[in-house]
C-alpha cells in the first residue's frame, strides 16, 4: 500500500497521543493539556514545562513506612502518660473513637508512655522531640517539617495503605506515583519515570499490593517500575544467558526492519512509537546497570549511608539508589519499608526498623544537601496510621504494644518547597487527638479544612502542589466522572511551604 | 444590576439572533447535542444534585423553565428573553461564573442558543430511551447499510477488502484468540467456494478455543480473580465459575440466561450444579479477614462493590457517586443506589472471608471440562439406567404375573440376564460416582438468606450511619420499571436486566462485543453509557445491534457472526489517504489493535508447538521472576510463595494463569491486563520500553523461541522454507523481499556469531525446562531461535491487522 504521506502521519500521531493520553514521548504533557486547554501546548517548542504553575521540586522521593510507625515513640513527646502508667486511658479523651476488634475486647485500655528517652533537637523554630530511636534523623532537625497532626480515616492496613496511595480506601484507583507519572512524565528516556523499591525488614508483617503503585483505570504505562534487589533490578532487563548487546542489536534492527515494513503497510504510528520503544529498552539496559553499579561510589558516601548501603535491598541501599535516580532526573520514587505494625513486641520491633531506616534516611537528606539537589527534591516520610495511646496487650515497664490509630500520627517532609526545621500540628497529652493552638481536642474532618491539621488529601495535594500541579485540576475522566487523586478534598497547606 | 444586565445583553441577543434565525432552522437534537453540554458544564451546581433548595435547575425542562421572580432560565414564550442566553454571554456575569473549572466554548455557547431559540425543549438522555429497530437505509448486509450512511455526507466508501490471508489471520484471532493454523490456512486459501469466508466463521465458532478467548472479556468485566483480594490475599475457591464461563460460550448459552444464572441461578426452581457454579459472580467481590475489621463495615463495602460492578458490567453506569449523595450528572438518587444494593444485602455468606479457600457457602463440583464431561455423562448414563430398569421390572413383573409356578421358579432359580447386566453397569457407574465426587473441588455460590436483612440509606456511604426507612429492593427508574409480579430478589433483578424494556443492557453488551471485534467500541466510553459518556459513532448501529441481540433470543454466536461478516470487518485495516479519521469513528477501515496479553503468549506457545491444550482446572504458575510475592506477601499468607508448576502446566493458555489479585503475573500486568481487584471493562493498550525487554528476555519467551526454532529447523529444509513457515505461522503470508532480507541478515549474523561460540549458543538453547533436540547442529539452532524471538517480539506476532 502506497498512500502514506509521510507529514500527514506525523500530524496523525500527534493527534493519536493527545487523544489516547499517551505519554511515550515523556513530559506528560498530555494530561495538562487536557487541564488547560491547547494554549500551553501551542506556546511550547517541544519544551512544555509538565506543570500548572512553577514548582518548588522536581522530584519526590517518598519513603513508606508501612504497617503504622508509633509516633509515640518516635515524635511525641508526652511527659504526662508516665505519670499515667498503666491507668485506663480517660474516656473523654477517646470520646467514642471506633477501636479497631484486636483491642476492643480488652478490659482496660492502660496508658503506654514510651520507654525511650527524648531530646530537644533545634531546629529553625522551637526545636522539635525526637527519640533515642532516630538520633541520625534527629541531627537533621533543620531541615525537616515534622508534622505532628496528620490523620486518615481508616483504622485497618489494607484500606488504610489503600488510602494513602490512592485516595481511597477500597482497589480501583490510580496511585499516587500514577498521578504524578501522568502528570508529570518522564525526563530522563534512558530510565523509567516512577520507580519503587522495596526495602528489606526483619519483621515483613504487612502485605503490600501492586495497586499501591498501579494504575487502577489510566493506562498501564502510568505504573511504578520495581527496581529490585533480586534478580533483575529491572524486571526481564538482562539478555538470555549466551545473548550479548551485540546480538541483541542485530535482533533489534532486525525487529525494526519488520517493523517498518509493517508500518510502510499499515501506517499505524503505533509501530513507529513501538520501534521507538525497543530502542528505549536496550538504552535501559545500559542505563539501569550503570545506575546500580556503585563502584563509583566514594568512601565517605558509604561513612553516610552507613555500610549497609553496600548491601542491595537494605534501606540505606535503597535511599542512595533513590539519590543516584534523583541525581539522573527520575521524578517519582517510592521506598516502601514493612515492619511497623508493633501489635505486641512494639520496643524489640521498633528498635530494628529505626536501625533499618534512620541513618539512610539522615544521609538521603544529607546528600542531597551537599550536592546542592535538597531545594528541588521533596523527601517525604510516614506510614499509613499511628499507634495507640494505650497498650495492647501486656504493659510493661519494658515491654508493650500499641494498636492501630488514625486520628492523629506524624509525618515529616523536607526540601523542595518545604520551610525547613519546623514543627506544624499539635495532639493533647497523649497524643491521641489533634489539639487547636491553646490545646484543645479538636476533631477535623477532610471537607473542610482546620488550620494545624493536615489530612491525608491534604498531603497530597501539598505534595503535587510543590510539583507544580493543582490537585484541583489534575483530573482523569473514567466513567464520566473527572476522577482526582484527592477525591473531592484536599487543601495545600501553604504554612508548611517556604 | 442583575435585571439591567439582563436586559442589555438581551439587545445584543436580539441582534443576534436575526442572524441566528437562519441557523436556528436546522433543529439541534437536544439528547445528542445539549444534554452533554449542561451535564459537563452546568450541572455540577444546577444538576440532580443541586444542593441550594432554590437554585434552578437544568437537568429537567420544568426546572429550566421555571419562574425566578418575573425572568425563566428558559422563556418559551419569547425564547430570546430566556435569561440562559443572557447569562451564556454575559461578560462580567457569566455562567458558568468566572472561577468554575469548565467553560463554556464559543461553539457551545452558540449551540446553547440556537436550541433556546428553537424552544428550548427537552427529550430523555438517548440511552434510558429503548432501542427501537430502525429500518436499514438499504439492502445487503445490515451492519454496512449503517456504516455506509455514515460515509455519505463526508464522500467516503468502504476501504478495499484486506487480502484473504490477513482476513483469515483477524477472523481466527479475533474469534478463537489464536491464528488459524497452517492446514486450515492453505485449504481456506485454496476453496474457492462462494461461501468460503462463512465456512471458515463456523469453524472458529465452534472450536473450544473459541469460548477460552471470548471467557476472557468477561472474567476481566466481572473481576475473576484466583485469591480474596484483599490484605492477606488467601486462595478463593472459585476456580469452576471460570471454566463454567468457557463452558457456557462454547455452548453459546443465550445472553439472558447467562446473566439470569449467575445473578441469581440459586434462586431457579430447582437449580443445577452448573446455575449454582455460576452464582459464583455475585461472590466475586475482593474480601477480606483482616484482624480487626468491623462485619458491619464490610457488609457494605462487599455491597458497595457488587452494586458498582453491576453498574459497570450491565448498565454502563457509574454508580459510585450516588453511594454518597445523588448522581451529579446522570438521574440517579442517592436513594435508588441503597435500593438497588438492597437485591445483593441478604446474601448468606459472612461480611468476612476468614481467608478461607472454602468461604461459605460453597459446593463441590468437578475440577475440570473434563471431569464435568465425565460427570455429566455419568449422571446421564444414571438416568438412562434407570429408565431401562423401571422398563424391564415392569415386564418381569408382567411375565411374573402371567406365570405360572414352576416358571415362577425357573425364574427364581436363574436371576434375568437383562437384569443383571443393568445391575452390574448400576454398580459401576456408582462407583465411578463415588470416585469423581472424590475429585470434586470447592466453588464459591451465592445462596440467599430465609429472612432478607433490612437495607436503608448510609448517609455519606458510611456504614455506621444508616438512616431513614427500611429500603424495598427496586431498580433505577430512569431506566424501566420493574417487571410486574417478578420477586423483589436477585432473581427479579435478573428478569429486569434482560426484560424487553431495559433500554441500557442490551446496548451496552453488544458496543462491547463490538469492541472485542472491532478493537474499539460504538460508544468508547463502554463503561458510561451515562450524561457525561461519549455518544455512539453509529446510533442506529447500535439500537439495531442492541434489539437484534434480543430478536435472536439472546444469540453471541449470532451477533459475532453478523459482525465479522460484514464488509465492515472485512476491510483492509491500512490509514487511508484522503480519510480523516484517525480514531477510525467512521469504520472507513478494518480493525488494527495490538493484541492483549493472554494472546500474546498463546500465538507463541502455539506456534512453538507447546501449547497445551487442557481445558479448565485451578490456576497454573508458568515461570515467574523469583520473589515477587514474596515481597508484598504477609506472612501468614498462603499466597506469599509462588511455587512453580512443573510439567505441562507451564504451557497451559494464558486464560489459566493463577491471578493474585494483589500481585498478577507480570506478563499480564506489563501488557495491560487489569488487577482484577475491580471491574475493568475497557484495557488500555500501553506501548512501553519495559514491553520489549519483557517479549525479548523472559524465560518463557525464550523457551517458547528455541522450541519455534526447532520446529521450524525440523519442518523446513532450507532458510527459504523455514522462514516461510515462520511468517505463515505468525503472519498467515510469507515473507515479502524486505522482510526476507532483513531476516537473512540476522540468521547470518546469528550464525557466525555461535558457529565460534558453541558455549553461548548452549547456553541460550538451555533455556527453559523442555529438553531441546541435541540432535540439531547448536549454531543452527540458536541462529534460528534468535530469529523466532525477533519474529515473535515483532509487530507481525502482537498486531490484529
Amino acid at each position: 500500500m502506497d498512500n502514506m504521506n509521510p507529514l500527514r502521519e506525523s500530524e496523525l500521531m500527534i493527534t493519536r497521543r493527545q487523544l489516547f493520553g499517551r505519554a511515550a514521548l515523556g513530559l506528560g504533557t498530555v494530561a495538562l493539556a487536557d487541564a488547560l486547554g491547547p494554549s500551553l501546548l501551542a506556546n511550547s517548542a517541544g519544551q512544555v514545562d509538565g506543570t500548572h504553575f512553577a514548582p518548588k521540586a522536581k522530584r519526590v522521593i517518598y519513603l513508606f513506612m508501612s504497617g503504622g510507625p508509633s509516633h509515640h515513640d518516635l515524635w511525641s513527646h508526652k511527659p504526662k502518660m508516665r505519670e499515667m502508667f498503666g491507668k485506663d486511658l480517660p474516656e473523654h479523651i477517646r470520646d467514642g473513637q471506633r477501636i479497631t476488634g484486636m483491642t476492643a475486647g480488652q478490659k482496660t485500655l492502660p496508658v503506654c508512655p514510651s520507654k525511650y528517652k527524648y531530646t530537644r533537637h533545634d531546629n529553625n523554630d522551637q526545636g522539635v522531640w525526637v527519640s533515642d530511636l532516630l538520633p541520625h534523623t534527629a541531627r537533621m532537625a533543620k531541615e525537616l517539617c515534622v508534622v505532628n497532626s496528620t490523620f486518615t480515616e481508616a483504622i485497618n492496613h489494607d484500606p488504610a495503605i489503600t488510602f494513602i496511595q490512592t485516595g481511597s480506601q477500597v482497589p480501583g484507583r490510580p496511585s499516587l506515583g500514577a498521578w504524578l507519572s501522568y502528570g508529570l512524565g518522564r525526563v530522563n528516556e534512558d530510565l523509567p519515570g516512577y520507580v519503587v523499591m522495596h526495602a528489606r525488614s526483619k519483621f515483613p508483617e504487612q502485605s503490600l499490593f501492586n495497586r499501591l503503585w498501579g494504575t487502577g483505570f489510566m493506562p498501564s504505562e502510568h505504573q511504578g517500575v520495581l527496581l529490585r534487589s533480586e534478580g533483575d533490578p529491572v524486571l526481564y532487563l538482562k539478555n538470555p544467558a549466551g545473548v550479548t548487546g551485540r546480538d541483541r542489536r542485530a535482533q533489534l534492527d532486525a525487529l525494526a526492519a519488520i517493523n517498518q515494513e509493517q508500518y510502510r503497510q499499515f501506517a499505524d504510528p503505533e509501530i513507529l512509537a513501538r520501534i521507538q520503544q525497543h530502542e528505549l529498552a536496550y538504552r535501559m539496559q545500559t542505563s539501569v546497570p550503570e545506575l546500580m553499579d556503585l563502584t563509583g561510589e566514594s568512601d565517605s558516601t558509604f561513612e553516610l549511608y552507613g555500610q549497609e548501603a553496600r548491601q542491595a535491598g537494605t534501606f540505606a541501599a535503597c535511599c542512595l539508589n533513590a539519590r543516584r535516580l534523583a541525581e539522573r532526573d527520575v521524578r517519582n520514587i517510592q521506598i516502601f519499608h514493612r515492619g511497623w505494625d508493633a501489635h505486641g513486641s512494639l520496643p524489640k520491633e521498633h528498635e530494628s526498623q529505626c536501625k533499618d531506616i534512620d541513618q539512610g534516611s539522615a544521609a538521603l537528606i544529607a546528600d542531597l544537601r551537599q550536592r546542592g539537589m535538597l531545594d528541588e527534591t521533596l523527601v517525604v516520610w510516614g506510614g499509613e496510621f499511628g499507634r495507640t495511646s494505650y497498650c495492647q496487650g501486656k504493659l510493661t515497664e519494658t515491654n508493650y504494644g500499641r494498636d492501630h490509630h488514625p486520628r492523629c500520627f506524624t509525618t515529616w517532609l523536607a526540601g523542595g518547597g518545604i520551610k525547613p526545621g519546623i514543627t506544624y500540628g499539635q495532639t493533647d497529652d497523649y497524643a491521641y487527638n489533634i489539639t487547636d493552638a491553646d490545646g484543645n481536642a479538636i476533631k477535623p474532618i477532610k471537607e473542610k479544612w482546620t488550620p494545624g491539621t493536615m489530612h491525608i488529601h491534604d498531603l497530597n495535594a501539598t505534595i503535587l502542589h510543590l510539583l507544580g500541579i493543582d490537585h484541583k485540576r489534575l483530573t482523569y475522566r473514567y466513567q464520566g466522572r473527572d476522577f482526582r487523586l484527592t477525591d473531592t478534598n484536599g487543601h495545600v497547606i501553604h504554612d508548611i511551604i517556604s | 444590576m442583575y435585571r439591567a444586565l439582563t436586559l442589555l445583553v438581551s439587545t445584543f441577543v436580539l441582534a443576534f439572533s436575526r442572524g441566528a434565525l437562519n441557523a436556528a432552522d436546522t433543529p439541534v437534537d437536544f439528547a445528542r447535542e445539549i444534554l452533554p453540554v449542561l451535564s459537563n458544564k452546568c450541572f455540577v451546581c444546577h444538576g440532580p444534585d443541586s444542593r441550594k433548595k432554590d437554585l434552578l435547575r437544568l437537568d429537567s425542562f420544568e426546572g429550566a423553565t421555571r419562574d425566578l421572580g418575573g425572568y425563566r432560565a428558559i422563556n418559551t414564550s419569547n425564547p430570546a428573553k430566556s435569561e440562559i442566553i443572557a447569562r451564556i454571554n454575559s461578560a462580567d456575569d457569566s455562567m458558568p461564573p468566572e472561577k468554575a473549572e469548565k467553560k463554556l466554548t464559543p461553539a457551545e455557547r452558540k449551540l446553547i442558543q440556537r436550541w433556546v431559540l428553537q424552544g428550548g425543549g427537552y427529550t430523555k438522555h438517548w440511552a434510558f430511551v429503548p432501542p427501537t429497530k430502525p429500518t436499514t437505509p438499504s439492502q445487503g448486509h445490515p451492519i454496512d447499510a449503517f456504516v455506509r450512511s455514515g460515509f455519505e455526507s463526508k464522500g467516503v466508501s468502504f476501504a478495499t477488502e484486506a487480502d484473504k490471508s490477513t482476513l483469515a489471520r483477524r477472523l481466527a484471532l479475533v474469534l478463537t484468540g489464536l491464528p488459524p493454523g497452517p492446514a486450515l490456512l492453505e485449504s481456506y486459501l485454496k476453496d474457492k467456494n462462494k461461501n468460503a469466508y462463512e465456512r471458515l466463521v463456523e469453524e472458529f465458532l465452534s472450536d473450544p478455543r473459541y469460548g477460552e478467548h471470548q471467557a476472557r472479556y468477561w472474567l476481566d468485566a466481572v473481576r475473576y480473580g484466583d485469591t480474596h483480594g484483599l490484605h492477606l490475599d488467601n486462595k478463593r475457591g472459585i476456580y469452576p465459575y471460570r471454566d463454567w464461563v468457557v463452558r457456557a460460550l462454547n455452548k453459546n448459552l443465550p445472553l439472558d440466561q447467562f446473566i439470569e444464572w449467575q445473578l441469581a441461578g440459586d434462586l431457579l426452581p430447582n437449580p443445577t450444579m452448573e446455575q449454582l457454579v455460576a452464582t459464583g459472580f455475585v461472590r466475586m467481590n475482593p474480601t477480606t479477614a483482616e484482624g480487626g475489621v468491623i462485619p458491619a463495615e464490610f457488609q457494605a463495602k462487599n455491597n458497595f462493590d457488587r452494586t458498582e460492578t453491576l453498574g459497570t458490567v450491565f448498565l454502563g453506569m457509574t454508580m459510585i457517586c450516588s453511594r454518597c449523595h445523588t448522581h451529579k450528572y446522570d438521574p440517579i438518587k442517592q436513594t435508588e443506589y441503597y435500593q438497588l444494593m438492597a437485591f445483593f444485602n441478604s446474601t448468606a455468606e459472612g461480611p468476612l472471608d476468614g481467608n478461607k479457600y472454602e468461604y461459605a457457602p460453597v459446593i463441590k463440583v468437578p475440577s475440570n471440562q473434563s471431569t464435568w464431561e465425565a460427570w455429566e455423562a455419568f449422571k446421564a448414563k444414571q438416568i438412562k439406567l434407570v429408565n431401562q430398569a423401571e422398563k424391564l421390572k415392569s415386564e418381569l413383573d408382567k411375565k411374573w404375573a402371567k406365570a405360572g409356578r414352576d416358571e415362577r421358579f425357573q425364574t427364581l432359580a436363574k436371576p434375568d440376564q437383562h437384569l443383571e447386566k443393568l445391575q452390574k453397569e448400576a454398580s459401576d457407574i456408582a462407583k465411578k460416582i463415588t470416585d469423581a465426587k472424590a475429585k470434586f473441588t470447592t466453588t464459591l455460590v451465592a445462596k440467599e438468606l430465609g429472612k432478607p436483612r433490612e437495607t436503608k440509606l448510609l448517609q455519606r456511604g458510611e456504614y455506621n450511619l444508616p438512616t431513614g426507612e427500611a429500603l424495598q429492593p427496586d431498580v433505577l427508574k430512569v431506566m424501566s420499571p420493574f417487571p410486574e409480579g417478578a420477586p423483589r430478589n436477585r432473581l427479579g433483578l435478573a428478569k429486569w436486566l434482560t426484560s424487553s424494556e431495559q433500554p441500557v443492557v442490551t446496548r451496552v453488551l453488544v458496543n462491547r462485543i463490538w469492541q472485542r471485534v472491532y478493537g474499539e467500541g460504538l460508544v468508547r466510553t463502554p463503561e458510561d453509557f451515562g450524561l457525561q459518556g461519549q455518544q455512539p459513532t453509529h446510533p442506529e448501529l447500535l439500537d439495531w445491534l442492541a434489539v437484534e441481540l434480543q430478536d435472536s433470543k439472546w444469540d453471541l454466536k449470532h451477533m459475532l457472526r453478523l459482525m465479522v461478516t460484514s464488509k465492515t470487518f472485512r476491510q483492509s485495516s491500512a490509514l487511508r489517504d484522503g480519510v480523516d479519521d484517525p480514531e477510525n469513528k467512521l469504520w472507513a477501515r478494518g480493525p488494527r489493535f495490538r493484541l492483549d496479553a493472554e494472546v500474546l503468549r498463546d500465538i507463541a506457545l502455539w506456534a512453538s508447538d507447546l501449547l497445551d491444550p487442557h481445558m479448565g482446572g485451578e490456576g497454573v504458575k508458568p515461570y515467574q521472576p523469583a520473589g515477587l510475592w514474596k515481597a508484598l506477601a504477609h506472612p501468614a499468607s498462603n499466597t506469599k510463595q509462588y511455587q512453580q508448576d512443573k510439567g505441562r502446566m507451564v504451557y497451559r493458555r494464558s486464560l489459566y494463569v493463577y491471578w493474585k489479585r494483589t500481585s498478577p503475573h507480570p506478563m499480564m500486568t506489563l501488557f495491560d491486563a487489569p488487577s482484577r481487584e475491580s471491574s475493568c471493562v475497557k484495557r488500555s493498550r500501553t506501548n512501553t520500553p519495559l514491553q520489549s525487554l519483557s517479549l525479548l528476555n523472559e524465560i518463557q519467551r525464550v523457551e517458547m523461541a528455541r522450541m519455534l526454532a526447532e520446529r521450524l529447523l525440523k519442518q523446513g529444509n532450507t532458510d527459504d522454507e523455514r522462514l516461510n513457515l515462520l511468517f505463515t505461522l505468525l503472519a498467515c503470508r510469507e515473507p515479502n523481499d524486505t522482510e526476507r532480507d532483513a531476516c537473512g541478515k540476522l540468521l547470518k549474523s546469528m550464525r557466525n556469531r555461535y558457529e565460534s561460540a558453541e558455549k553461548d549458543a548452549i547456553e541460550l538453547l538451555d533455556t527453559g525446562e523442555v529438553p531441546r533436540d541435541k540432535s540439531l547442529n547448536t549454531t543452527d539452532h540458536a541462529a534460528w531461535t534468535q530469529m523466532a524471538a525477533t519474529a515473535l517480539a515483532s509487530d507481525l506476532a502482537l498486531m490484529l491487522f
